[in-house]
């Protein structure tokens, strides 16, 4: 009883691991932008499929990783000053923008589709014999992945605390038109936000599919639910929230899969989210009236 | 009969079902400004509902299909119990979603209520058979006349053209009497029409309910048209055609949802079939959701109140009203 | 309304009809070559039936039109799609069957469309090969309905006669929670039952979860000495991969719908060929021993190879390609029989040209058919998935083989489990 709940608890922060990297890079750029961004799962699976290139290509599993965040990061970009910022302009609202990204996230993952004939792509990297701790057992690269989520949550929360960018960030996120006319250059602020929110998104797709072992074109869209239950439910734009949250899912998950629930695992994940909206609607809800948006 | 008569019944069939779809989402988002990206799940509960009531009682786990409330209900009951399927659903649903919170955060939840549903749905075998759905369901009213769904679909489609035309009007003589203008002083103005003693919560639910109750109906006509019903009919990406449809036709603008439901479903639905083959067999069906992604990123770039905005009822507001404002960030744009 | 709104509506609504011209022309003329219809899930979760479909089916075409097509008339492939809904395939036959004057047949139904559309084609009078493999198909009292598939209770039966001779006495149930796992998983489960063999964990998969561990963990706890399967092929490779390097393997025997090239590939790749070749078993339709049907067969794959997704050998090892290959011939040859490509008149003889009798001369190919039917004799078509014999609710279904895949790609047979077996399992609680 115990070990069993002891190993599901450990298979819960490998999943936690993987949603946070996830949820992380969509908080970051969802706090300061205030787009509901739903081509972020999109963007997850360009992450994905450049990592399975770069394997055929004879590339070695971690430079793949640093590829898919590097065209994750690209392609966010892309589509934050290409797209999003020809609507601001002409001043779509916040709700409207959603319906943009969404609009977007059809566009990328159907044109995955046409162009990888709807084919399932085996990726199996990086696997290794199991390490054993008592009940628990989990891969050396299941380890790595928590490792990582770990590493990014320090090393940009510490950024976001001492350097000047990060100040600049947070300033920008609480009040734009202030923070600019305090001389910070928001649109370079922005810019940032989205290179370090896409090469996380990108990433994220690898780690994901490290752990799958394919890619296919809904890759990434069928993982997004879980990153924005994690960011809402963790407050927007704290990266320390989205990481606990996600562990609270990833734990629930995948012990009520653990003791034979496992239909029901990924709906109480979700539930948690509707249980807290129910009992503390303050605490996710985010203010009733619409924020600004910042492109 | 010919065949064209065949096809083109099952489109007027699937119009007068989107119709009456794409009235419920307008009325919840219209007028009670909920993005509703969970609405597909009212149109599965009628359709579910419609459906136990008319296979009669379940076998139980010995059968092939096994669900809950299998009983033999006489028309019209069956859709009444669709209808209050839907409207006990989104009563469940409008509970908790109608909070005052971020639109965009009540439509991510919305969402994700309705993957939960399809999961339970899909993972617990005894409510209503699983990921294989109900098969066999028949049409209560056509038994009586002795005809059935399939065999006859002129009268079908009439029948369904029939329903959707008095909802219709219900819902227009709805909103134009003094509480459509209350929701109206409601959707545009909360804070005065709340001052003025409007209770904002309760008339936001009666909407949202009065919207689930006619999706629900929408979902037990298509039930009993095409006899079977299962997950894979309400996918969440289902929910997105209808509210392209009222996007492309005109948000609050009854017109522009008869336009938009029109337009949305034929065009990039059934236009698509009479292409020649190109390409891996499904090449075309991705393409075809590519360009609805992109008609619909298209409409929102050059007509974001859609081909027939509302027609607004108020006085011009005086020039230099800010709407919420965009904030450009420097550095060119 | 203002005049720019309705100039636009205007335009809208003559573009719509200028597409819809268009398309029409193209597709409703009734010069251009006979129409197969391949009515069947071609994108969507069910995307796999729709290739193994083509698999089989374009070679079967390819076949015939480098033998003089139908009495000098080509045919033509035309997918519908279904999306695994009923609410979408019923006004994409409706189209089909609309705009396809020389629709002369239907490839499929599948499972999750087929209570909807079979009535619809049948009262059309459009012959189906369906792949529906519900057993209230085995006495379908509709005339046009076809079926060269067993049904799903039969490869249950035979995957659990095959665990009871193995020895096998701790059976694990693994199967996706989608609609095509589902649909197998009643016949296992009745057929264990019926031959006391013990379930000792029945796990169900969400589809396309990014780790599927603790369900791993369950399994393990339940200390099974076998596993069946079935389940999407993303799901399959992910559960299996982690089964391996979080606890080891134990042997697994897939239903037919895992012995396809999704799935073997996402497995085979997340195994390894050789511990995929140790432990993995399938449940299939037998492979015909080889006979000059077999040989052209594979020929017909090599040659029309350019139009397939996968490679020559998966798809010659594909158990639902085969069956769809033979249906289409034989379709094909009731044609030349009858003289006539109307359905009406040729339906009746789809049995006739395949169902053994004294007198007929046997024939392997459609171009051996072909000849005999013109020097006048009657023909029994020994198909490249062997005897083939209609009963009168035209199901036609032969033994089951336990097969497993060697690292080249090819069908290693393991042993055989027969109709008459199967038939003796008194299987309860499946309609």
């Amino acid at each position: 009883m115990l070990s069993q709940l002891l190993a599901s608890a450990a298979d819960g922060i490998v999943l936690a691991a993987i949603i946070a990297v996830a949820a992380m890079g969509f908080t970051l750029q969802f706090g300061l932008t205030n787009v509901l961004n739903l081509s972020f799962g999109s963007v997850m699976t360009i992450g994905g499929f450049t990592a399975y290139l770069a394997n055929v290509a004879g590339l070695s599993a971690w430079l793949g990783m640093l590829l898919g965040g590097v065209a994750g990061g690209l392609a966010t970009i892309a589509l934050g000053r290409g797209v999003l910022r020809l609507y601001a302009r002409r001043r779509t609202q916040l709700f409207e923008m959603m319906m943009v990204t969404l609009g977007l996230s059809l566009v990328i993952d159907y044109g995955l589709q046409s162009i990888s004939q709807n084919a399932i792509y085996g990726y199996t990297v990086l696997q290794a014999s199991p390490v054993r701790l008592g009940p628990i057992v989990l891969t050396p690269i299941q380890l790595f992945i928590v490792l990582l989520a770990i590493v990014i949550l320090v090393v940009v929360e510490a950024a976001l605390k001492f350097t000047k960018l990060g100040k600049a960030l947070r300033a920008t996120a609480v009040e734009p038109s202030l923070a600019r006319s305090c001389g910070i250059q928001t649109g370079r602020v922005v810019l940032i936000t989205w290179t370090i929110s896409g090469f996380l998104c990108g990433l994220a797709g690898v780690v994901y599919i490290i752990s799958t072992q394919s890619v296919d074109y809904s890759t990434g869209e069928l993982f997004l639910p879980l990153i924005i239950a994690a960011a809402i439910l963790g407050g927007v734009g704290s990266l320390r929230g989205a990481v606990v949250a996600a562990v609270v899912m990833g734990i629930v998950t995948e012990v009520v899969a653990g003791f034979g629930g496992a239909a029901y695992s990924t709906v109480a994940g979700f539930a948690i989210l509707v249980v807290v909206l129910l009992l503390r609607p303050g605490s996710v809800s985010g203010g009733a009236e619409d924020r600004q948006l910042v492109l | 009969m010919s065949v064209w008569v065949f096809y083109i019944s099952t489109l007027v069939i699937y119009f007068g079902v989107d119709l009456l779809a794409g009235i419920a989402l307008n009325l919840q988002f219209g007028y009670a400004g909920v993005v509703n990206f969970g609405f597909i799940v009212f149109q599965a509960a009628g359709a579910y509902m419609a459906a136990v009531v008319v296979l009669g009682p379940s076998g139980g786990v010995a059968s092939f299909q096994q669900y809950i409330f299998g009983s033999r209900l006489p028309f019209p009951l069956d859709l009444v119990a669709a209808a209050v399927a839907g409207a006990v659903v989104s009563l469940v649903i409008g509970l908790f979603s109608l909070r005052r919170m971020r639109r965009d955060y009540q439509a991510a939840v919305l969402l994700i209520v309705s993957l939960i549903a399809l999961q339970v749905v899909s993972a617990d075998v005894p409510l209503f058979n699983g990921s294989n759905g109900l098969t066999g369901v028949t049409w209560p009213l056509g038994q009586i006349v002795g005809v059935t769904a399939t065999g006859a679909p002129v009268i079908y489609a009439a029948w369904t053209l029939a329903i959707a035309a008095i909802v219709f009007a219900a819902v227009y003589w709805l909103s134009k009497s003094p509480w459509g203008r209350s929701l109206r002083a409601m959707r545009d103005h909360e804070d005065a029409a709340s001052a003025m003693g409007l209770n904002i919560t309760s008339l936001r639910l009666q909407v949202f309910v009065i919207g689930g109750a006619i999706a629900g109906l929408s979902g037990g006509l298509l039930v009993e048209y095409i006899g079977a019903w299962s997950p894979g009919a309400w996918g969440y990406a289902e929910t997105f055609v209808i509210f392209t449809a009222i996007f492309v036709g005109g948000v609050g603008n009854y017109r522009g949802v008869i336009v938009g439901v029109l337009l949305v479903p034929v065009i990039f639905l059934e236009l698509p079939r009479f292409l020649p083959a190109v390409g891996y067999p499904g090449l075309i069906d991705s393409l075809q959701w590519v360009t609805i992604g992109l008609a619909w990123m298209l409409c929102l770039l050059f007509r974001p109140r859609g081909i027939l905005p509302e027609k607004r009822m108020e006085v011009t507001k005086p020039a230099g009203v800010p709407g919420p404002a965009v904030v450009p960030s420097e550095g060119g744009a | 309304m203002t005049t720019r709104k309705l100039t636009m509506l205007g335009a809208l609504a003559a573009l719509s009809a200028l597409v819809a011209a268009c398309g029409s022309t193209t597709t409703s003329s009734s010069k251009g070559p006979l129409v197969v219809g391949g009515v069947i899930a071609i994108t969507g979760t069910s995307s796999f039936e729709g290739s193994n479909q083509s698999e089989g089916l374009l070679p079967a075409i390819y076949e015939i039109n480098h033998n003089g097509g139908v009495m000098g008339h080509q045919l033509a492939y035309k997918g519908v799609d279904t999306r695994g809904d009923p609410a979408d395939a019923l006004p994409a036959v409706q189209q089909m069957l609309a705009t396809t004057s020389n629709l002369v047949a239907v490839a499929g139904p599948g499972t999750a469309s087929a209570p909807t559309i079979v009535p619809v084609l049948n009262s059309a009078h459009i012959p189906m090969m369906a792949v529906a493999g519900e057993s209230a198909y085995n006495r379908s009292p509709y005339k046009y309905f076809w079926r060269l598939f067993p049904p799903d209770s039969a490869n249950g039966t035979a995957m659990a006669l095959w665990a009871k001779q193995k020895g096998y006495t701790r059976v694990a149930a693994v199967f996706g929670s989608d609609a095509g796992s589902q649909g197998d998983l009643p016949g296992v489960l009745a057929s264990l039952q019926a031959l006391h063999v013990n379930v000792v964990a029945n796990i169900s998969l969400t589809p396309d979860q990014s780790s599927y561990q603790s369900s791993v963990n369950q399994l393990i706890a339940a200390h099974p000495d076998v596993i069946m399967t079935e389940s999407d092929a993303g799901t399959a490779g992910t559960f299996f991969g982690e089964l391996k390097s979080l606890a080891g393997l134990v042997p697994i025997i897939g239903t037919e719908a895992t012995y396809t090239t999704p799935w073997l590939t996402a497995v085979q790749g997340a195994l390894g060929a050789s511990d995929f070749h140790k432990y993995f078993t399938a449940m299939i339709t037998a492979p015909s021993k080889v006979t000059q049907a077999v040989t052209a067969w594979n020929n017909a794959v090599k040659e029309d190879h350019s139009q397939l997704p996968v490679s020559i050998s998966s798809a010659q090892n594909n158990p639902f390609a085969v069956t769809y290959y033979d249906g289409m011939i034989a379709t094909a040859l009731a044609m030349v029989a009858a003289k006539s490509t109307n359905p009406v008149v040729f339906n009746s003889y789809i049995a006739k040209v395949c169902n053994p009798g004294s007198g007929k001369t046997v024939v392997y190919t459609y171009a051996q058919g072909v000849k005999a039917l013109n020097a006048g004799k009657q023909i029994q078509y020994f198909g490249a998935t062997g005897l083939i014999n209609f009963d009168k609710y035209h199901n036609s279904y032969g033994n089951q083989e336990a097969v497993t895949s060697s690292a080249s790609g090819n069908t290693v047979s393991l042993g055989q489990v027969t109709v008459a077996a199967i038939e003796a399992v008194p299987v309860k609680g499946v309609a």
